[in-house]
């Protein structure tokens, strides 16, 4: 058989027959730290001229470490050993270990460059944008006037204005538009492969999925090479050509994308694409994986996903399985694993058994408008009503200003009303500055309305607190409870967890003794599932980890026995695969507790494991206003408000026809200024199928007919004028049409 | 899924009606100990610098106590020979000055009014810095306005000219009153800068959820804020005292305070102006008082090194002997924002 002499190939041969065309030959390369610690071990990988590679891992694998090796910008005191080989388009092969410092630091840069998280910290903050470029172009003795052309038109290439961005300073601009200053800055002269790492993690997902679609377009007309790291998988998914896992320093999957999301041959893959929020997976098989990913100085012996792995044997404890053909027919496919095809077989992927299920339900059908009657048929004094709620803030100004200028008004949130019932759930759900977080500290009455009206059990909030309410402010103070999104700073760090969780208890039972407090806590800590707990009560907030710091803020807040509670953001902090584990928890003791709980949340999977899960409504918020509510089903697969779709568009997918399909259905990539939101319908800047009319008229929450939930947009009223006027400017007369610009 | 009550809890889980069975005193007590007293002093002793900072501040308190009980004769003249050098006569360790006065008797004798001064100077500039700078960084708003303009007043005065006015005026012998009048605008930066780091602190998760439990502010200010600019306050209380005796021994050698006694800045001037600095006979007249006051000012920045170590939980932990931490961040150590 011609496969018997292919399988008796070693397999660092194959990895080098997996690409034609190689700009990067990776061998045997290795970071070590103190002489031991290895946070890469032995990768053997060829990148292709003009790919798209994604590598996707958990904190902690070693992945940002691959990417300071393409590099070699191993931060100190690290060893990178091994052989990187770069092929430039003309020219010999560079051996990368082998440069001296000047030759580096033309490579980096001209090159290879690279992106980072967080472009706040890689800009100078007393620097204009304009003096980042010519800065670079100088340190690398290029011709500035020309570079700066370059440089505006690869700002233009990524929906920014050029003249406008490169003469502000990076704190002017926001956090979408500095990231893609960042990557145009990365391509100012012009590199043949642009490493990144995270370079979006630290935005929304609209934006995340904007700049993807972007990257994805200068790629092409750029000829580049992109190595693109990441810890979501789904994200990158819809990307890249290839995908690579990451496990524990090493290389567990490698393969084309196709192959790794519908045909992975890794556990660990595929346990993280079971655990991945996913809009169109049934809900009750998305999975935590178990366990946490090794340390660099306890490394199994054997295979390293073997501890956490349902499918180990024997031969995994001790042998480690080389990264080695999947199928022998096709080496471009790589696993480590003994047991492909067992793994294959035992681990089921829940979202192909999705595609089918969704294909029999026909989505357009009306739904039972089920939540309808639990949320807005009930004649009993809902647990929190807002009445045309506005929340306005003035920002701060000197004293010259003061006199000069009128004060500059953000309009946060605007003309907001609704209901909250007993054992509510409601998920808002919005891109970062929308004012959701905003509304929903208003809704537990730690903010303010600057107008309008927030009532608990029909009794004003703001009166109670002056004084003259029946229901005495302490009880409704106590009733509301929140978790914040960052764990890190939810807790004193100089307090016991024992004594951040009495604080709760002393407000609700001032009067118990230290050993029954601690009982108390002990049992509410196991029910959470922190055990031992009794070690748990003497940590200090830094002794514990991220997840586990994110539970105790939760117990806190459920020992003053709440009526309802906040959770902002609170989960996108938390590893992906821990996410569902905790969403599962506060979903249960939802029930148990009979609270209300209010999500605040950009992702519209997580939205809608939660409201699905709980029997709730998503209410979906632009420039501080709700444009569209209803149960999840409905929203998810009929979404009413153009908006809405938009969002729909940017959460990723793992179905793979629809994979890197399109543009946003946007005019405009970035939100417009709070400050001064547009007239009419805020939305008809970015709207595709905004027309005349959208300019002038605002349109109100108004009744969906023929299904659940309220939407605020002209096309649902059919006598609307909207049908009669033009379209404006970049907008087309259906949606179907739009492909973007 | 039902809750299962642990099996050490005896029936009482986290939702049960409350009992009646109240903390006993003993348990409040030994729990006290060990928070306030026995990790604090673990954390403080296992520093070297720390150590020596506490030895030698014993050192000085142990000479209080020798004066305070009279274990030590007083100083007066002639009571033994004109400039005895150091150690020629053990019954004089430190020497006499030119008019036969005892040198240890000198220093034991003030080391008291010296103590009170510096305690009393370092109390009032960080109690009244960290009053006003909670005050105005927790509650914003006019009473902000208020304190912060006035305290712009107070930095705006020039500190020494201050001082000499007022040592002249009050003429204060005291030495509570000393101190005051020392640190007299000592606490307008000082609250400054306490002010930004509550403003900080103000808006983190911790307070705001401490907020919606409805925490008194009072509390929050105590359990929340204060125990997190600790480390940077108790550093400021020993610069202050420092700050004091350095102050209160310049106004006594240009002879600005008055004084009744002799004490170290008073025997520093004389000794000066008896030319100690130019004749060998007098030389350890001088340096002896100079070695008691840099000796202190060493004891106590020596302290104020270890004291962000007793309010960082992160060194707490590793010392106390428990479980090492998850996280293995560098420790953000406050003596490096000053
Ligand atoms: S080698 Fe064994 S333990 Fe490792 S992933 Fe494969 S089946 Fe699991
Ligand atoms: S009202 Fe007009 S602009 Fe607004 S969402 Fe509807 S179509 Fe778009």
């Amino acid at each position: 058989m011609a496969t018997d002499s292919s399988s008796s190939v070693s397999d660092h041969v194959v990895s080098r027959g997996t690409v034609e065309d190689p700009i990067f030959e990776i061998t045997d390369t290795s970071v070590t730290y103190d002489g031991e610690t290895r946070v890469l071990e032995d990768v053997n990988v060829s990148i292709d001229r003009h790919e798209i590679l994604g590598i996707v891992g958990e904190s902690g694998s070693g992945k940002s470490m691959f990417a300071s090796a393409l590099l070699d910008a191993i931060p100190d005191p690290g060893v990178l050993t091994g052989d990187i080989r770069y092929h430039p388009p003309d020219g010999p092969p560079v051996d990368l270990l082998g440069l001296t410092d000047e030759e580096l630091r033309q490579f980096r840069w001209e090159e290879v460059s690279m992106v980072f998280q967080g472009a706040m910290s890689s800009f100078n903050p007393t620097m204009k944008i304009g003096a980042h470029f010519e800065e670079t172009l100088k340190a690398h003795d290029k011709r500035v006037s020309e570079g700066l052309e370059f440089a505006r038109e690869l700002l233009e290439n990524l929906y920014l204005e050029p003249e406008r961005v490169l003469d502000s300073y990076p704190h002017e601009l926001s956090g979408g538009m500095q990231q893609r200053a960042l990557i145009a800055l990365s391509m100012v002269l012009d590199p043949e492969v642009l490493v990144m790492d995270e370079p979006t993690a630290a935005l929304d997902l609209l934006m995340q999925r904007s700049i993807l679609t972007l990257l994805d377009r200068l790629q092409r007309k750029y000829d580049l090479t992109i190595v693109f790291i990441t810890h979501d998988l789904p994200l990158v998914a819809s990307l890249a050509d290839r995908m690579a896992i990451i496990y524990a320093f090493q290389f567990a999957e490698i393969g084309p994308r196709d192959e790794i999301i519908g045909n992975a041959a890794h556990p660990y893959t595929r346990a993280l694409l079971n655990a991945t929020p996913n809009v169109d997976a049934p809900l009750d098989e998305m999975q935590p994986i178990e366990g946490e990913g090794p340390a660099p100085v306890s490394v199994p012996s054997g295979c390293r996903f073997e501890p956490r792995c349902p499918l180990a044997t024997e031969e995994c404890r001790t042998t480690d399985p080389p990264l080695a053909a999947v199928d022998r027919d096709r080496t471009t496919h790589r696993s480590a694993c003994h047991h492909p095809a067992t793994a294959r077989e035992e681990i089921q992927l829940n979202f192909d058994e999705a595609n089918d299920e969704l294909e029999s339900a026909s989505p357009v059908e009306p739904s039972e408008p089920a939540v309808e009657t639990r949320a807005e048929q009930t004649s009993e004094t809902p647990l929190l009503s807002l009445d045309d709620v506005a929340v306005h803030f003035t920002e701060e100004q000197g004293l010259t200003e003061r006199f000069t200028k009128d004060p500059t008004v953000v309009r946060a949130v605007d003309g907001v009303s609704l209901d909250i019932h007993e054992q509510d759930l409601v998920c808002l759900l919005g891109e970062s500055g929308c004012g959701k977080t905003t509304l929903g500290k208003t809704l537990i009455g730690l903010q303010r309305p600057t107008d309008g009206s927030i009532e608990y059990r029909g009794q004003d909030i703001w009166e109670a607190k002056d004084g003259d309410g029946e229901i005495p402010y302490d009880e409704i103070r106590s009733a509301l409870q929140i978790i914040h999104q960052d764990p890190g700073s939810a807790l004193n760090p100089n307090r016991r967890i024992a004594d951040i969780l009495s604080e709760s208890l002393r407000h609700t039972h001032p009067n118990i003794g230290r050993n029954e407090r601690r009982r108390r806590m002990h049992s509410l800590l196991e029910r959470i599932g922190m055990a031992p707990a009794e070690e748990f009560l003497d940590r200090y907030p830094h002794q514990l980890s991220g997840g586990e710091k994110q539970r105790v803020a939760l117990a806190r807040a459920l020992l003053m026995n709440p009526d309802a509670i906040l959770a902002d953001e609170a989960i996108s902090a938390v590893d992906v695969s821990l996410r569902i584990e905790i969403m599962d928890l506060m979903l249960e003791l939802q029930s148990e507790f009979e609270t209300s709980f209010l999500f605040v949340s950009h992702d519209l999977s997580n939205a809608r494991y939660f409201a699905e899960h709980g029997d709730g409504r998503i209410a979906v918020m632009y420039l501080g206003e709700i444009v569209e509510i209803g149960s999840a089903e409905r929203l998810i697969h009929d979404p009413r408000h153009p908006y809405t779709e938009v969002l729909r568009w940017a959460t990723p997918d793992l179905e793979l026809d629809s994979m890197g399909a399109g543009d946003p259905p946007l005019r405009e990539v970035d939100v417009p200024d709070p400050i001064d939101p547009p007239s009419g319908c805020r939305f008809h800047t970015r709207c595709p199928v905004a027309r005349e009319a959208c300019r002038e008229q605002h349109p109100d929450l108004r009744r969906i007919d023929d299904g659940d939930g309220r939407v605020a947009c002209f096309r649902e009223d059919p006598n609307h004028e909207y049908w009669d006027s033009e379209p404006v400017d970049g907008a087309v007369e259906q949606p179907e049409e739009f492909t973007g610009n | 899924m039902s809750t299962e009550p642990d099996s050490a809890a005896e029936g009482i889980d986290w939702r049960s009606e409350s009992s009646n069975v109240e903390m006993s005193r003993r348990d409040q007590l030994s729990e006290l100990y060990e928070q306030k007293i026995r990790v604090p002093a673990v954390v403080a002793w296992s520093d070297d610098r720390t150590r020596l900072g506490i030895l030698i501040l014993s050192v000085y308190l142990f000479m209080a106590l020798v004066d305070v009980l009279g274990l030590w004769r007083d100083p007066s003249p002639n009571q033994a020979d004109r400039f005895l050098r150091p150690f020629e006569n053990m019954q004089y360790p430190l020497g006499t000055t030119n008019s036969g006065v005892d040198l240890l008797a000198l220093i034991i004798d003030s080391t008291p009014f010296i103590l009170l001064m510096v305690l009393a100077g370092g109390v009032w500039a960080t109690t009244l810095a960290v009053a006003v700078g909670t005050l105005s960084g927790y509650k914003g708003g006019t009473v902000d306005t208020v304190i912060t303009t006035i305290s712009d007043f107070f930095m705006a005065i020039p500190g020494l000219p201050l001082v000499i006015v007022l040592a002249i005026a009050l003429s204060p012998e005291n030495p509570i009153l000393l101190g005051v009048v020392l640190t007299i605008n000592y606490w307008a930066g000082l609250g400054r800068s306490i002010r930004s780091q509550v403003l900080s602190i103000r808006e983190a998760s911790y307070v705001e959820a401490s907020r919606t439990m409805g925490t008194s502010t009072p509390r929050i200010i105590i359990k929340d804020v204060l125990p997190n600019i600790m480390p940077y306050v108790m550093v400021n209380f020993v610069l202050a005292a420092r700050y004091t005796i350095f102050a209160a021994v310049g106004l006594y050698f240009i002879g600005v305070l008055p004084y009744s006694g002799q004490n170290w800045g008073v025997t520093l001037s004389n000794a000066y102006y008896q030319g100690g600095l130019f004749s060998m006979q007098a030389l350890h007249w001088l340096l002896v008082p100079i070695i008691a006051i840099v000796g202190l000012a060493f004891g106590l920045i020596l302290l104020s090194q270890g004291m962000d170590r007793i309010f960082n939980p992160r060194v707490r932990t590793r010392l106390t002997g428990e479980s090492e931490s998850v996280t293995e961040d560098t420790d953000a150590s406050t003596t490096e924002m000053i």
